[in-house]
């Protein structure tokens, strides 16, 4: 299941060499980046999930189901990394890309 | 605070970022603070400051890379290479010296080649196994691609490390073939058949006429490798996952004898992996729901533990490729072997075969959830391994486990231990420390645990697999023999290759093993 969301995810680019993912421009949607780099640990029953059940009000552990995430908060968690969560580096998140989740994760995935 | 490479002024090193800036462009020459703390090490065993780098570049290519080592080469700046910089236990993307600037491969990504005839593959150090297997999927590639336990690192920088997979094909650093290297005075080299122009053969065979160097370019500080070829395993037509419960602790000599033969002549064709109790009570929880008593777990305790789930002192698992009437073949040598020599063990297996949905046993689904282990012993949790390399004999491995055992309950740690029979040969040790990171008297106590370990380790003429950073130079020095011969070796290699000292230093303890930490 997961698998096919993430083949689905991905550009299809025909020409080889293939460039499988461009750093440069924020070619990647929110919703794209979200699914292919945090779900793994922010989804239901994800390392990241079982950690936030200990320490935020009950239905607010899953970051994308947050009633309000301030966009700051998150660009400086994801570059700084909180608790043991690794970082994410400039290269693998654009500043760019990582302003467009944060703010869709705090508009409610819009 | 602004973190410098040693030797330098601030003004030198501006001018130096400055000519990066202009060489790379601005946007990929990344001074900030929360850029730079983008890449440290998040699971560190002590201080993340200790590893914290003065910049961070990303090079496009080959191009870029050379002009950065020419500016390096002349300001003297240290630059560590990584190309995901996800080594997670080991030091992440951190460089082992403060103040190195790191050059970050990521954007070099591109899989250059995937050979579905040869079984092959060339990729750039920016591929990372998320990438490399959605890339296997998008070309609907036969191939199936051997990864580490988490998904995050790359194909490259997990095989320059030397590290492990649960295929036939598991042993990354052996599946290289062919690659291409950028030296510090900026020439490109290719090793082996590559050197041939026109070559179709790059990937076929490691052996040029002379020497073989890819393994020179492996855990080693000797250059930047900017491609990799390697060999991929064609899908088999099945699979069976073995899952073996050995009661007892006194068990483990005929474990090892059982499990030798059977790994040697390839009727075990892939990795397994042992456990011990502790290493198998850690899933669902955290420690303090076992345990509330100063000190590690007590035997006691975990056998308790153990008890209630149902499991056996140790435990094997292995997964078995081969047509689904060869695999009887394996299980029917693997099941009278145990009935021979360890009558106690129970086996259970599950079976795949091609067109059949994949499941989570086999491994092959890219993954991060084994990362949340680190949160067992605290938060925030962090976790490094010691990790010997062993030969798959009773009383060798017996010798090694209880040192190891001994010395992790001596210090208070879990002695949370597991072995790898990675290759026909070779168990990799993996004695796994988890610890909370902003605990100074724990990490500290971790860091005197691994160096005792490093010294009854030599004394007994074991090695280590691969270190975290703060060990490299305690592991390098482990090599006694002929007075240090072999990292004597390494040290003029460097000074050959790199008189500068601009590539990794500290990488391996090669170039500074004498001086210590
Ligand atoms: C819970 C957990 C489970 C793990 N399981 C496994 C496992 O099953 N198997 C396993 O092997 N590892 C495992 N690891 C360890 C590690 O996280 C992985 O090996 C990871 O793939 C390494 O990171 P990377 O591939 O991003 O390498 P990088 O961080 O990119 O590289 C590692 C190092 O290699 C050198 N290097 C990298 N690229 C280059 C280059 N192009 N030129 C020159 N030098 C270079 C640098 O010194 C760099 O620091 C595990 C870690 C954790 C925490
Ligand atoms: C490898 C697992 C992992 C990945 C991947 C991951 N996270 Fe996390 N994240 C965690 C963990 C674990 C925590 C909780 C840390 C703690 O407090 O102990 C966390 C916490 C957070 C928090 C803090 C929430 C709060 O209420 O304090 C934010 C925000 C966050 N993550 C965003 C992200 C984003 C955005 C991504 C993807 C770009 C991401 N994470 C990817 C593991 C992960």
């Amino acid at each position: 299941m997961r698998l096919k969301l993430i083949a689905a995810a991905l550009p299809l680019v025909a020409l080889a060499p293939v460039a499988v993912q461009s750093a440069g421009q924020p070619s990647r949607s929110p919703e794209e980046i979200y699914t292919t780099r945090c779900a793994y640990c922010h989804e239901a029953g994800g390392w990241g999930t079982r950690a936030l059940a200990k320490r935020v009000p009950a239905g607010e552990a899953e970051l994308r189901n947050r009633s309000s995430l301030p966009p700051a908060y998150t660009i400086a968690v994801v570059r700084r990394g909180i608790g043991a969560m690794p970082q994410f580096t400039p290269t693998e998140l654009t500043d760019a890309e990582l302003e467009a989740l944060a703010n869709w994760l705090d508009r409610g995935n819009r | 605070m602004a973190v410098l490479p040693p030797g330098l002024t601030q003004q030198a090193f501006d001018q130096a970022i400055a000519e990066f800036r202009a060489a790379i462009g601005e946007e990929w020459v990344f001074t900030s603070d929360a850029d730079r703390a983008s890449y440290l090490d998040p699971f560190d065993m002590g201080d993340q400051d200790d590893h914290a780098s003065a910049a961070a570049l990303a090079p496009s290519g080959v191009e870029d890379c050379r002009k950065i080592l020419e500016i390096a080469n002349r300001h003297k700046v240290p630059l560590w290479p990584i190309s995901m910089g996800k080594n997670l236990a080991y030091g992440t993307a951190a460089p082992e010296m403060r103040g190195s600037v790191i050059l970050d491969l990521k954007r070099m990504n591109r899989v250059i080649e995937v050979n579905e005839e040869l079984g092959t593959a060339i990729v750039e150090p920016g591929v990372s196994f998320f990438d490399f297997k959605a890339e296997l999927e998008r070309r609907g590639s036969g191939l199936w691609m051997s990864g580490p336990a988490h998904s995050w690192g790359s194909v490259i920088g997990n095989a320059l490390e030397h590290g492990v997979g649960y295929t036939p094909y598991g042993q990354h650093v052996e599946t290289i073939c062919g690659m291409e290297v950028l030296l510090a005075d900026g020439s490109l080299v290719r090793t082996g058949l590559g050197a041939l122009e026109g070559t179709k053969e790059w990937q076929a065979f490691r052996w040029p006429f002379g020497p073989g160097l890819d393994g020179m370019f492996t855990q080693s500080n000797f250059g930047i490798v900017t491609k990799m070829g390697l060999w991929l395993m064609p899908e088999p037509e099945g699979m069976a996952g073995v899952s073996i419960r050995v009661p007892a602790r006194e068990d483990f000599h005929a474990l090892i004898e059982t499990l030798r033969p059977l790994r040697m002549t390839d009727v075990i064709n892939a990795p397994y992996t042992i456990a011990n109790g502790w290493r198998q009570i850690t899933g669902g929880r955290v420690r303090s729901e076992v345990w509330d008593q100063p000190g590690a777990i007590s035997r006691e305790r975990m056998e308790e533990l153990l008890a209630e789930r149902g499991q056996g002192w140790w435990s094997v698992i292995f997964n078995l490729f081969d047509s689904p009437a060869a695999l009887d073949l394996r299980l029917d040598k693997i099941r009278r072997a145990f009935a021979e020599k360890l009558p106690g063990a129970t086996i259970d297996v599950q079976r795949w075969e091609q067109g059949q949905p994949q499941e989570s046993w086999m491994r092959q689904e890219v993954s991060l959830a084994p990362l949340g282990v680190v949160d067992w012993g605290g938060n925030p949790g962090g976790h490094s391994d010691f990790g010997p390399i062993v030969a798959p004999l009773g009383d060798r491995a017996e010798e090694v486990y209880s040192i190891i055992e001994q010395r992790f309950l001596e210090y208070g740690k879990d002695p949370w231990i597991g072995m790898f029979g990675i290759s026909s040969r070779a168990l990799i040790f993996v004695a796994d420390m988890f610890f909370t990171r902003t605990d100074a008297e724990e990490t500290e106590r971790c860091r005197r645990l691994f160096r005792q370990l490093c010294d009854d380790m030599a004394d007994i003429g074991v090695g280590l697999y691969r270190t975290h950073l703060r060990f490299m130079d305690d592991a390098a020095a482990m090599h006694r023999w002929g007075d240090h011969a072999l990292p004597r070796l390494n040290n003029r290699i460097k000074a050959a290759l790199d008189p500068n000292g601009i590539l990794a230093p500290g990488k391996q303890g090669i170039g500074s093993w004498e001086d210590g930490e």
